[in-house]
């Protein structure tokens, strides 16, 4: 026991995090109680339930879009905030899934919520597979340089074939998408739309929640502090990122699919470097390796965002530039470090231990 | 025969301006490995303040030789107040230049607007070989181009300070222990990479017009350039300039303009996959 005290009282080196998950899975959380993520998610849904109640209509319809960048926002955080992979080119799933369901709308009448979603999610994993298995795996350990390079690259090129491929419908996109139906009922903007997009985002953050605090989380909390240590015992670190790149994809798919249908047209940008580096900024707002940063981080930039945009559109931009700036700079892990500690924010992993088996 | 021509001064003149614009990217990026992701804007403010010269009454040349001095004079002091935090984490550091690069490019967005300013050629008309016509002002931004190249190489080989600048990026604590101070060193390599932006943006703008994307357009182009030519020297990132800029020309005049675009990215991430080290590996100049 004195040896795990030691090994969390110990110093803040750069090892000190590995430790301290390493002493966390060991069992017995020495600082019980203060456990301010749960509070968090708490008031984070019940805000998200009550909020049709109190807003206006077309408040409702923005409320929907940012629940679905939220997730959008959790399929980032999964991949930089837990396995430490910058993916520059998150769009990328996010798009092609927001063309490939548009296309189903289009040319095959297919709306159905049953086949559409999960049609959005396989086209999103497909291409993070893809671009993942060829970006991440190999002989040679891929460098994180070339890995974010490589999925910018790849959500610019993917935003230029977009723009210029008639069959996707150009500059313009596609425009005016049938509504998601189950049976013969049309999801069209409102309360019902929003209710089904934060039940998918809940459902979603819960298997994520579930994934990351499993023993394949440790692994990955160990890739993101040091890859080479991870390596050094046994793990191959580069499938367990090709895994987490691909879930995270899944996740981008679905929430895209989500987006098309409800926002009712996709254009180019949508899988550009825009969209791609705009969920970069949710998640470093919120802060990475939470997931509930994500979400908050997503709420807080286009609440803000759509707050300003009617009186200071122009020097928004400028200001987000500055905030995420001294955000870089001063608050790494984002506006939820005000409120939640280092220990809860590394947490503890794998299913509980029996406390016998640290009895000596 | 004057049609190929024709093409292969079109393939040429694009090729030096990427060349042109990686050059600051490749220096930044090889001598401080950090990946620049304001350059794009660095770029932009150089375009900027041309036009500032142009629609002041000034002459455009007085705008095209302050706007090296002013972007690298930015890049100066944004390297000590800011970019000196990030050197340990390249990450970090592509995420807080990014943030840097929206600060800037948005208030030239908001100084502008979401016009397409043009800029007329200092060096008019064009240049006639018998029957055929280049841009006077094309033909003169790749003599620039192999000048600027040519100095930079020069500066970098033969000079006193291209030494100290070598000795800082191949092994920083045996450079301190020999006297050279590696901060002064990395602020002045970022301000020189952040003045040839200027330049490239001012030589630039004439062509393209000025809009606040200019920059966003190359950034990507840079970045693959810079990692197919190798990171690590400075002949690497020029090379794959050069093949980039080439390729991204010539290949719309073979097949379909899309697919060529596309296709550039492709090949160019298959290589760097393959070939990590790039076109010219080593620890040359």
């Amino acid at each position: 026991m004195s040896v795990v005290r030691e090994a969390i009282a110990g110093d803040e080196t750069d090892d000190g995090m590995v430790e301290r998950v390493a002493a966390g899975e060991a069992g017995k959380p020495v600082e019980a109680g203060r456990n301010v993520l749960p509070i968090v998610e708490g008031v984070v849904l019940v805000a998200a339930l009550l909020a049709p109640l109190v807003l206006q209509d077309y408040l409702t319809v923005f409320a929907t879009r940012v629940v679905i960048l939220a997730l959008f926002a959790l399929s980032f955080d999964l991949v930089w905030g837990y396995a430490g992979i910058m993916s520059f080119g998150q769009a990328l799933f996010f798009g092609s899934a927001g063309y490939g369901v548009a296309l189903l709308a289009r040319d095959l009448d297919i709306t159905n919520i049953f086949l559409v979603l999960p049609a959005g999610t396989l086209i999103g994993l497909t291409f993070s597979l893809l671009l993942g298995g060829f970006l991440l795996l190999g002989r040679h350990p891929s460098s994180v340089i070339f890995v974010s390079l490589g999925t910018l690259t790849g959500s610019y090129a993917a935003d230029r074939l977009a723009r210029g491929w008639y069959y996707l419908g150009g500059q313009n996109g596609i425009p005016s998408i049938a509504p998601m139906t189950l049976g013969a009922y049309e999801f069209s903007e409102g309360p019902a739309f929003y209710y089904l997009v934060l039940g998918i985002l809940v459902v979603v953050y819960l298997l994520c929640r579930f994934l990351v605090r499993s023993q394949f989380g440790l692994a990955l909390a160990g890739l993101r502090e040091n890859e080479q240590r991870i390596a050094f015992f046994g793990y191959k670190a580069q499938h367990l990122k090709a895994i987490i790149f691909t879930i995270g994809g899944a996740v981008a798919g679905l929430a895209g699919s989500l987006y098309a249908f409800h926002e009712g047209f996709v254009w180019p940008n949508m899988v550009g470097v825009v969209v791609s580096t705009q969920v970069v900024l949710y998640v470093l707002f919120g802060g990475s390796g939470t997931l509930i940063g994500a979400v908050i981080g997503a709420v807080i930039v286009e609440g803000v965002s759509f707050w300003l945009s009617d009186n200071y559109r122009d020097i928004w931009p400028i200001i987000l530039g500055v905030l995420l700036l001294l955000v870089i700079l001063f608050r790494p892990l984002g506006l939820i470090s005000f409120v939640l500690g280092e220990r809860e924010r590394v947490g503890s992993f794998g299913a509980k231990i029996k406390e016998a088996r640290n009895a000596p | 025969m004057a049609n190929a021509f024709v093409a292969a001064f079109e393939i040429l003149s694009f090729g030096a301006i990427i060349v042109l614009i990686v050059l600051g990217l490749g220096i930044i990026a090889s001598m401080m490995g950090i990946f620049n992701f304001a350059q794009g804007e660095f770029v932009l403010l150089g375009a900027y303040i041309t036009y500032l010269a142009y629609s002041k009454g000034l002459p455009i040349w007085a705008g095209m030789v302050a706007a090296p001095f002013v972007v690298g004079a930015l890049g100066f002091v944004l390297e000590a107040l800011i970019i000196r935090r990030f050197y340990a984490a390249p990450i970090v550091a592509m995420l807080g230049t990014y943030a840097l690069g929206l600060i800037i490019r948005e208030a030239v967005r908001g100084l502008i607007g979401g016009f397409y300013l043009t800029v007329p050629e200092p060096i008019g008309g064009s240049i006639d070989i018998g029957t055929i016509h280049i841009s006077a002002w094309r033909f003169t931004i790749i003599v620039i181009t192999l000048l600027v190249m040519a100095g930079c190489y020069l500066l970098l080989s033969r000079t006193n300070f291209g030494l100290r600048m070598r000795a800082t990026l191949e092994n920083p604590a045996l450079a301190r222990a020999s006297g050279i101070s590696t901060p002064v060193m990395y602020g002045a390599t970022f301000a020189f990479g952040s003045a040839l932006a200027g330049l490239a943006g001012a030589l630039i703008v004439p062509v393209f017009s000025l809009y606040a994307d200019l920059g966003l357009r190359f950034l990507i182009q840079g970045f693959v350039a810079v990692m197919v030519g190798g990171v690590g020297s400075f002949i690497g990132p020029v090379a794959g300039a050069g093949v980039i800029g080439t390729l991204s020309a010539a290949l719309p005049w073979i097949i379909a303009p899309v697919v060529a675009d596309v296709l550039v990215f492709v090949l160019a991430i298959a290589f760097i996959k393959f070939r990590p080290q790039g076109l010219i590996a080593g620890k040359g100049v």
